[in-house]
């Protein structure tokens, strides 16, 4: 709302009912087809007719929302201007005048409901024709009736397109009093307005402003017309608009006196009026001015009227208005002879600032800004003095440069620009060294001297410092060494002969086994990685069972017995007198190649020798398969799964591999007709 | 007075120079443009150097010091180091430190009583900041900012410190270092106030961009003006609350 600018300029233009009909209608004539023809199927007529009737609608909905969207709405709008809006135009007036047109857009939104549902059960081109000039001269009347509300709040635009646009919201100075007591003149004085002034009263006959500029900011000057004495339900509208200004905005009240009466009203009148509209401006800041000082001075009043004066004024102190140390002399001028008006400026901008201020920094939003308003000075910690440090030169060179005696510099940037710009001058970085002597000035100094960086020997007492840290470091070592023979001490006395010996036996096979697997690991750097069944060095065998055990002093004969008996080449002398050893047996027949009673299963052909036979399928213990027959269904079964997967090229049920989708070969060059299949 | 500056169409001067009141260092550019305008200001009354630190341009942000002494970086170079030696007069003593944080401009800023120094420095920094540089050390952080020497600009005669410094903050602040403060931008706007201004005793450079109400408040706050301007603020208090708030 705050940021809202007031500017009723934009409202659009308002056409006369009859006006407004001919221009929704020629553009339903102009935007919608002309041409139809009896012989047309009916459905086509009757949407050709439609269609006119639902595009006038949409051309009223479209003006009339128009025309309710720009005029503002009395009361969402500034209090001030909801207000002058009453004042000047009357809301009820108003606010009717925009109700009808909104029901007009309902009604006509509802006849064009009602006539396209009639349309569809138009039977021919006269019955369609007919209904369509029904639909739109209904519209058209109910329009006509409304011609007074069009007419009125065309008016209305045309006066709110000129009234003067003020920012409710910004710092306002209200100048108000009798007619003719001088506020449009002390107007035109403070701000170019150029407001019409004449000798006779309600010169000024609305709201006038006009802008003024103090201390860096923009003032809004309100020049209202002339209010008279008496109860508020037999002002007229002019002087209403004054009174709607003073209640509603937030500004400084300037009422101007007029001390001369050569406005025909005397000062007790103008007291009394003040004293009468003084409730108006209750939180507001009031300045109180006497004009006219070049005919009568305010020394010159008589006592009763200065009394009057006085009793103005203190009420301006009074609990009614904001008090804020006014305590100055009363502000007198005169527009005449322009002695004072600035004076009265001044007081009307101090007074509405120092109010405004003292808002705003009561408000949430001050903290923000503050600090960057606030100069911090220094509390004196100390008695310690800190003064700037100014070469004398700088004012001497100053003064020097002030008076034209200084020389003109010849500085880098026109030795850059006379010796080939830049880019090609290369500046000369030592010519200002401060040395002892300027001979020394291009001296070469080796970075590198003897292998060693000369800024490292910078250091006058490098070598006695050099020294002393040798010395630190020495005896840092002896402590550390003598630290460490008595640690060693200590450790080893709790161990007899026997345990020592055994430590170095363990010492030195660990030693041994690291040493072993650091070669193989070398030497083996890029071989495979052997099972242990595979390597003969580590292969489990019953020789090396026995040594090893050996070493660790133990007997190993029966250990190594029972390896023998469980070894695998041994598998199948079971209990003599078993049965699965029979089969065993028979099975073994079998694989000499006698006798066959059943062919081994397998996809394979038969062509496969019988020896590889059994081998497909796998007789050994523990596979959870019973005899041979059982061995050979699953075999069966395995296969008969497997050969689906065949089919799709796959390797088993775990293949999921997608090779090309589109190979080449099969899609790219022409096709001719029927060549298709061959591909 | 104030001058506006940029280096090779950069706004951020105070990246690539440093001001003391006793020398000036300066980068070294694609052109003399930038080095001439301050020895157009200043050489007459202290050494103007252009010189290159660890390699890098960026003199202003590695280097701190005032009228006592300079500090390097530990990336410095020999050459470097022994360039800005035989350029600086006797009385200003150059000291290379070994400290982590190397951009010592940015986390040290100086004046010649008082220093404030980034949090995290050594305690060996924080003692040859004191000796070298003859100062006060004080460890602060500016609105919250540990990296001190990037936020704020000061002299012997007043400072400008970052934007949303709280006003409390910069009374503490300003009683610390014993000179007028304000809270305050550079460049249009740009809160990394030592990036945009450096300023001795008596004069100032800004960025190109600063605006005129900037450098209005860095002349005044700094006093290089002879006028006593500081009634202006106060002046100005009332309208400028009025408008922003």
């Amino acid at each position: 709302m705050a940021a809202m600018q007031y500017n009723f300029k934009k409202i659009t233009h308002v056409p006369t009912a009859k006006d407004f009909i001919d221009v929704v209608l020629s553009r339903t004539q102009r935007q919608t087809p002309t041409v139809v023809h009896r012989g047309y199927a009916i459905t086509r007529i009757r949407a050709f007719y439609m269609r006119k009737v639902k595009f006038t609608q949409t051309s009223w909905n479209e003006k009339l929302t128009r025309i309710l969207e720009d005029f503002p709405r009395v009361d969402d709008i500034h209090p001030f201007y909801s207000d002058l809006l009453n004042v000047l135009y009357d809301k009820d007036h108003y606010k009717l005048a925009l109700g009808q047109l909104n029901t007009a857009k309902n009604i006509i939104d509802k006849i064009a409901k009602d006539y396209v549902k009639l349309l569809k059960y138009g039977d021919s081109l006269y019955r369609c024709k007919q209904l369509k000039r029904a639909a739109l001269g209904r519209m058209c009347t109910i329009m006509k009736k409304h011609a007074a509300s069009l007419a009125y709040l065309e008016q209305v635009r045309q006066h709110m397109s000129r009234l003067p646009s003020i920012d409710p919201n910004t710092r306002t100075i209200l100048v108000c009093g009798y007619p003719n007591v001088g506020k449009s003149s002390f107007m035109n004085k403070v701000t170019r307005a150029d407001v019409e002034v004449q000798p006779y009263a309600f010169t000024t006959k609305s709201i006038y402003v006009g802008h003024t500029d103090y201390k860096y900011l923009r003032w809004q000057v309100l020049d209202t017309p002339g209010i008279l004495d008496r109860p508020l339900e037999e002002r007229n509208t002019i002087e209403m608009q004054s009174i709607t200004a003073m209640a509603h905005l937030r500004a400084v009240v300037l009422y101007i006196v007029d001390a001369s009466e050569q406005c025909g009203f005397t000062i007790k009148q103008q007291a009394d009026l003040f004293h009468s509209i003084k409730p108006l401006f209750s939180n507001k800041p009031l300045v109180i001015a006497i004009n006219k000082v070049d005919q009568r001075r305010l020394e010159d009043l008589k006592p009763e009227d200065a009394a009057l004066v006085e009793g103005m004024r203190a009420a301006t102190r009074g609990p009614a208005a904001l008090q804020l140390g006014d305590d100055e002399e009363l502000p007198c001028m005169s527009t005449l002879s322009e002695e004072g008006v600035m004076d009265v400026k001044r007081v009307c901008c101090d007074k509405l600032l120092a109010a405004r201020v003292e808002q705003k920094l009561a408000s949430r939003r001050a903290g923000e800004v503050l600090n960057r308003l606030h100069v911090a000075m220094p509390k004196p910690r100390d008695s310690r003095s800190r003064p700037a440090v100014i070469p004398h030169s700088v004012a001497i060179n100053r003064a020097k440069k002030a008076s034209g005696e200084l020389p003109p510099m010849i500085t880098e940037k026109m030795l850059q620009e006379e010796n080939g710009g830049a880019g090609v001058y290369s500046a000369d970085l030592r010519k200002n060294y401060l040395l002892d002597d300027d001979d020394w000035k291009y001296d070469i100094v080796p970075e590198i001297y003897n292998g060693k960086n000369v800024s490292d020997f910078i250091d006058p007492e490098i070598e006695e410092k050099l020294a002393e840290l040798e010395r630190e470091e020495e005896e840092l070592e002896a402590a550390w060494e003598r630290e460490k023979a008595e640690e060693e001490m200590e450790a080893e006395s709790d161990m007899d002969e026997d345990d020592k010996e055994l430590l170095k036996r363990l010492r030195s096979k660990k030693a041994t086994m690291i040493a072993e697997h650091r070669r193989k690991k070398s030497a083996g750097n890029n071989a495979a990685n052997m099972p242990r069944t595979a390597d003969p060095e580590r292969r489990a065998t019953t020789t090396r069972m026995k040594q090893s055990l050996g070493e660790m002093g133990i007997d190993a004969s029966l250990a190594v017995k029972r390896a023998r008996e469980r070894s695998a080449s041994r598998v199948g002398r079971k209990r003599e007198r078993s049965t699965a050893a029979m089969d065993d047996a028979e099975d073994m027949d079998a694989e000499d190649g006698e006798g066959e009673k059943k062919r081994a299963h397998s996809s394979k052909s038969r062509s496969v020798s019988v020896a590889r036979r059994t081998a497909r399928a796998d007789k050994s213990p523990g596979s959870g398969l019973r005899n041979d027959d059982e061995r050979m269904r699953a075999q069966k079964l395995a296969d008969k799964a497997q050969r689906k997967a065949n089919k799709r090229a796959k390797i088993g049920e775990a293949d999921r591999q997608i090779i090309t989708k589109m190979p080449k070969h099969l899609f790219s060059g022409k096709r001719g007709i029927g060549k298709t299949d061959r591909r | 007075m104030a001058v506006r500056h940029q280096y090779e169409n950069s706004n951020d001067i105070g990246v690539f120079a440093n001001l003391t009141n006793a020398y000036c260092l300066t980068a070294v550019g694609g052109s003399e443009n930038f080095y001439s305008v301050f020895q157009n200001e200043l050489s007459n009354d202290i050494p103007v150097v252009k010189t290159s630190i660890a390699g890098t341009r960026l003199v202003g942000r590695m280097t701190v010091g005032n009228k006592n002494g300079v500090l390097l970086p530990n990336s410095t170079t020999d050459q470097e180091a022994l360039h800005i030696r035989n350029s600086l007069p006797d009385e200003v003593l150059v000291q290379r430190v070994d400290e982590r944080l190397s951009a010592l401009g940015n986390c040290i800023a100086c004046n010649d009583y008082v220093a404030l120094i980034h949090p995290d420095l050594d305690e060996e920094t924080e003692e040859i900041v004191s000796d070298v540089l003859g100062v006060e050390v004080f460890r602060q952080t500016i609105a919250g900012n540990i990296l001190v020497g990037s936020y704020c600009a000061f002299s012997n005669q007043g400072g400008i410190v970052h934007p949303h410094t709280k006003i409390e903050d910069l009374d503490e602040l300003s009683a610390l270092l014993q000179v007028p403060l304000v809270a305050g931008t550079v460049n249009r706007g740009s809160d990394v106030i030592s990036a945009g201004l450096f300023a001795n005793d008596w004069t100032a450079f800004c960025g190109l961009d600063t605006t005129s109400t900037e450098l209005q408040v860095v002349e005044n706050i700094f006093k290089l003006k002879s006028a006593q301007s500081s009634a202006l603020v106060t002046n100005l208090r009332a309208s400028l609350v009025d408008v922003l708030v």
